[in-house]
């Protein structure tokens, strides 16, 4: 079952990506847990953190709180589904 | 075509959008546009709206709000109590050729609540609390990315909003939607779990970095508001 919720939440941050950043289909499927996005991607500026975020929050019913919010979380693709998983779970 | 209204604190400018058909002008909309950066991101999707409207035979009006886009109430001195006041005033003024509804776009919910429409509808509402947390995690993170600090004595400028202390306040303690004495539908997108009477296909462009447009999804609402409409009157 674990497996099956991290899909989903994988499934969830590929939509969110798509839909805030306006990155087509084919390139956010292509996506892997070593893709870089904050600093890598030109679509995921400051301004669009924020949109990510809480579109997040709304699609998988989670509270992200600011302060957790860093670098680091937000450099590749799998750390992003990781921190998102996380909060899924907890 | 530029128009405007009257309320208890002045004028404001308004956009009109006549129906296509001349004469047929028994239903019309109040269109409330979302608030702050979601406004300037959805402005051509709320106008396409509006145009939609119009061409399914819907007079649509587009007001400004004391404090934004050409009003000459100065933006900190804007409270919610007049945002309310103006668009009650609106209504209540138009009502008396015909009923009025309202359409809301996202924070616009905040003050869809007055008495005297003959039926609410809302896209994605959210609070006005809510709107204000989306304000304040984008100015943080914006600050946080750029390590530029930007402390600002006075009115609270969030992401490049002034809001005055009155309307910070208002929009802080706004925690529920409005629960206006007509009937409401809300209509959200694909994705978003809340709660919702229809799901529409599309991607939410209040959230994208940059202003853009949705023509289909404008056309999908457009059209759910008109059987809307005719469903509860008008």
């Amino acid at each position: 079952m674990a497996e099956v919720g991290h899909s989903d939440v994988v499934a969830t941050v590929r939509g969110v990506l798509r839909d805030v950043l306006g990155i087509s289909e084919t390139r956010v499927a292509a996506f892997t847990d070593a893709t870089e996005l904050f600093g890598a991607l030109p679509e995921f500026d400051s301004m669009a953190v924020a949109g990510v975020l809480t579109e997040l929050e709304d699609r998988l019913g989670i509270l992200i709180d600011d302060d957790d919010v860093d670098g680091e979380m937000l450099a590749t693709f799998g750390a992003l589904t990781r921190f998102a998983a996380a909060r899924v779970s907890g | 075509m530029i128009d405007h209204y009257d309320w208890a604190g002045g004028r404001e400018a308004m956009v009109r959008f006549p129906p296509a058909q001349p004469g047929s002008d028994a239903h019309q909309v109040v269109v409330l546009p979302a608030l702050f950066e979601e406004h300037n991101r959805t402005r051509s999707f709320t106008v396409a709206i509006c145009r939609g409207l119009a061409a399914l035979g819907i007079g649509a009006m587009l007001p400004d709000l004391p404090g934004q886009n050409e009003s000459q109430t100065a933006t900190e001195q804007a409270t919610l109590e007049h945002w309310r006041g103006a668009v009650s005033d609106l209504v209540v003024a138009q009502s008396s050729r015909h009923p009025v509804h309202i359409a809301s776009i996202r924070g616009g919910a905040v003050i869809d609540g007055v008495d005297g429409s003959a039926s609410v509808w809302r896209l994605a509402p959210l609070t006005g609390r809510a709107v204000l947390r989306d304000l304040e995690r984008t100015a943080l993170i914006g600050n946080k990315a750029s390590q530029a600090a930007d402390s600002v004595a006075g009115p609270v400028v969030l992401a490049g909003n002034s809001i005055g202390a009155a309307l910070h306040a208002g929009l802080l303690g706004d925690v529920a939607l409005p629960t206006p004495a007509a009937p409401v539908r809300t209509v959200r997108l694909e994705g978003d779990v809340g709660a919702a009477d229809l799901r529409l296909p599309g991607a939410p462009m209040w959230r994208h970095s940059e202003p853009g447009n949705d023509e289909t999804l404008a056309q999908l609402i457009a059209a759910d508001i008109a059987v809307w409409i005719a469903r509860c009157g008008g």
